[in-house]
């Protein structure tokens, strides 16, 4: 509460005590009393008078204060009279109800949103299984029926069904507690799925892509990892040199599995390296090329923050190594074991 | 030897007749499912080794169809859907479904699933052994035999020559080969395709076979 605000206020008042007090003194004066009668009565009038007033200012002071405290603890702010007292004075009162009323139609508000966006998100996700058929519909009568073209079409599809998964993720990593369950899985077979995914991509390129030493089992979410590494192989084309050479394998480091994703692109400069993890960053490379979304890498930080998978990016001039890191549960073995 | 016989349960009219044509290209007799008012009884008519089953359909659910089946056969059923949420996929196991594959599939990684089902409950015998023009190439040994002799492959080159031996007398491309390879999780460039060809010419060669893969200009390479 500003003091000196609060005082000024307070003038009208006070000056309307030292008229008072002046009339007062005038009217005894008339009557015939002493100056120190009078005197006497000012001072006492004085006393009382700054008494009530000044511990007034520090009650009103102190219950601001509090309520200024309340409001710096919540994190949804607009709860506030939530947790207010009801106050005493009349003012107060109306402020109070009508902070109340502010609150309930905000709550109705986010109330509305919340509902809309849920909508939007269960018809995104029903579009995309949607969408899904005719994919797959496209792509069986592309490997039914060759043509020349037909690599290209598929090749097409493939990141059709890409940028579709994308979306799906996308408006999933919100709440992946709803959709993910952790199980032991076999690392190399997700691997392999998703060279599979990406196969026209990286054969149309004419990749070399080496698997080695990825057998192991990890714990985590089999259609999530997947995801990830699909992003990672599609970055790894994207930002390719003459001939790009894919590198996949793992090492086991003590309490995690580390699986190396490794390339021999054109890198990422330095200066963009700390903050390629950032949604809507393109960079220098994005810049350069594009059909840079500076989504694709964030998805992956975030999906991996959310299923506790360790991802670190190094890179240099002579190519890109992501490493994800899968914590090792021994907890899980010493139960089963 | 009598084909195996799958029936396919999905609403989807284009993916019906393709798969029906892929799966048909592959050696299985098929048998699509036009009317879904009575699955059960058409499927007691037709008796398939296998089943196809989608699971939003028109009437009611793969899994309730699953469950109904599972009620008198242990018929192999692979569930084939676009809902990829872990429910669906406990579900489907829940309900006695044997694999469970996303769409958009790959089709090698269906036929791959396909097949090994019907290995495992059927103990289907599969090809071995593959001969042409007096060469045979055994995949169990990894080797190839003609007149006596005998040469070792490395993987890439017995699944390059298993898939020429397959397709043996017509021209197999060079793409061709690189999306079986690939398919077979052998991941194998351009160049590393010329160089393995070159390699297993070098073999048969040793074994006494000239030029028994021959290259077609601009096409690729038959037996």
């Amino acid at each position: 509460m500003n003091g000196k605000l609060y005082w000024k206020n307070k003038l009208p008042f006070i000056i309307l005590q030292l008229l008072c007090m002046l009339a007062l003194s005038v009217f005894l004066l008339a009557v015939g009393n002493s100056l120190d009668s009078i005197l006497f009565i000012l001072f006492a009038w004085i006393l009382i008078c700054a008494a009530s007033m000044i511990s007034a200012y520090q009650k009103r002071k102190k219950e601001m204060a509090g309520l200024l405290r309340l409001q710096e603890q919540l994190t949804e702010q607009y709860l506030l009279p939530e947790l207010m007292k009801i106050p005493k004075r009349a003012d107060d009162q109306v402020f109070y109800f009508l902070l109340k009323a502010a609150e309930k139609s905000m709550l109705e508000h986010i109330e509305a949103i919340r509902r809309e966006r849920a909508d939007y998100k269960e018809y995104i996700e029903q579009w995309i299984h949607e969408i899904k058929t005719p994919i797959t519909a496209m792509k069986l009568l592309c490997e039914n029926n060759q043509y020349p073209f037909t690599r290209e079409l598929l090749a097409e599809l493939e990141k059709t069904a890409r940028y579709t998964e994308q979306a799906l993720y996308y408006a999933r990593s919100e709440h992946t507690e709803k959709d993910y369950s952790i199980h032991e899985i076999c690392l190399l077979d997700i691997v392999h799925n998703a060279i599979a995914d990406n196969k026209y991509l990286l054969t149309k390129h004419n990749v070399a892509v080496n698997v080695s030493k990825v057998d192991r089992m990890i714990f985590s979410d089999e259609k999530w990892v997947r995801f990830i590494l699909n992003q990672l192989i599609v970055n790894a084309v994207k930002y390719r040199t003459e001939q790009l050479q894919i590198s996949i394998y793992a090492e086991q480091q003590n309490d995690k599995v580390c699986l190396y994703v490794e390339d021999n692109g054109i890198g990422i400069s330095a200066n963009d390296l700390p903050r390629v993890f950032e949604k809507g960053f393109t960079g220098e490379n994005g810049r350069m090329r594009q059909n840079a979304t500076g989504i694709g890498l964030y998805l992956c930080k975030r999906l991996c923050g959310k299923l506790g998978i360790g991802l670190d990016l190094v890179s240099g001039t002579d190519g890109t190594t992501v490493i994800l890191s899968f914590p090792v549960n021994h907890y899980i073995h010493q139960v089963q074991g | 030897m009598n084909a195996n016989k799958i029936m396919i349960m999905e609403d989807d009219v284009v993916i019906q007749t393709e798969l029906k044509k892929l799966l048909t290209g592959s050696g299985y007799d098929v048998r699509v499912l036009s009317d879904f008012a009575n699955p059960i009884s058409d499927m007691k008519a037709y008796k398939p080794h296998l089943i196809i089953l989608d699971i939003k359909l028109p009437h009611r659910s793969g899994f309730s169809i699953c469950s109904e089946i599972r009620s008198f056969s242990n018929v192999p059923i692979i569930f084939v859907t676009s809902c990829d949420t872990d429910m669906d996929e406990l579900n489907s196991i829940m309900l006695g479904g044997d694999a469970f594959i996303t769409k958009p599939y790959h089709t090698a990684i269906l036929l791959a699933k396909i097949a090994s089902l019907l290995k495992r409950v059927y103990e289907v015998r599969q090809h071995t052994d593959y001969e042409w023009q007096g060469a045979v190439l055994h995949l169990e040994s990894s080797s190839i035999e003609y007149n006596g002799s005998k040469a070792e492959l490395t993987k890439n080159e017995l699944k390059i020559l298993h898939f020429l031996f397959n397709h043996a007398g017509k021209i197999c491309s060079r793409n061709d080969l690189i999306d079986y390879l690939w398919d077979n999780q052998l991941y194998v460039d351009d160049n590393a395709l010329s160089v393995n060809i070159n390699r297993i010419r070098d073999k048969l060669a040793s074994i006494g076979l000239n030029d028994f893969i021959k290259t077609k200009h601009r096409q690729g390479y038959t037996l």
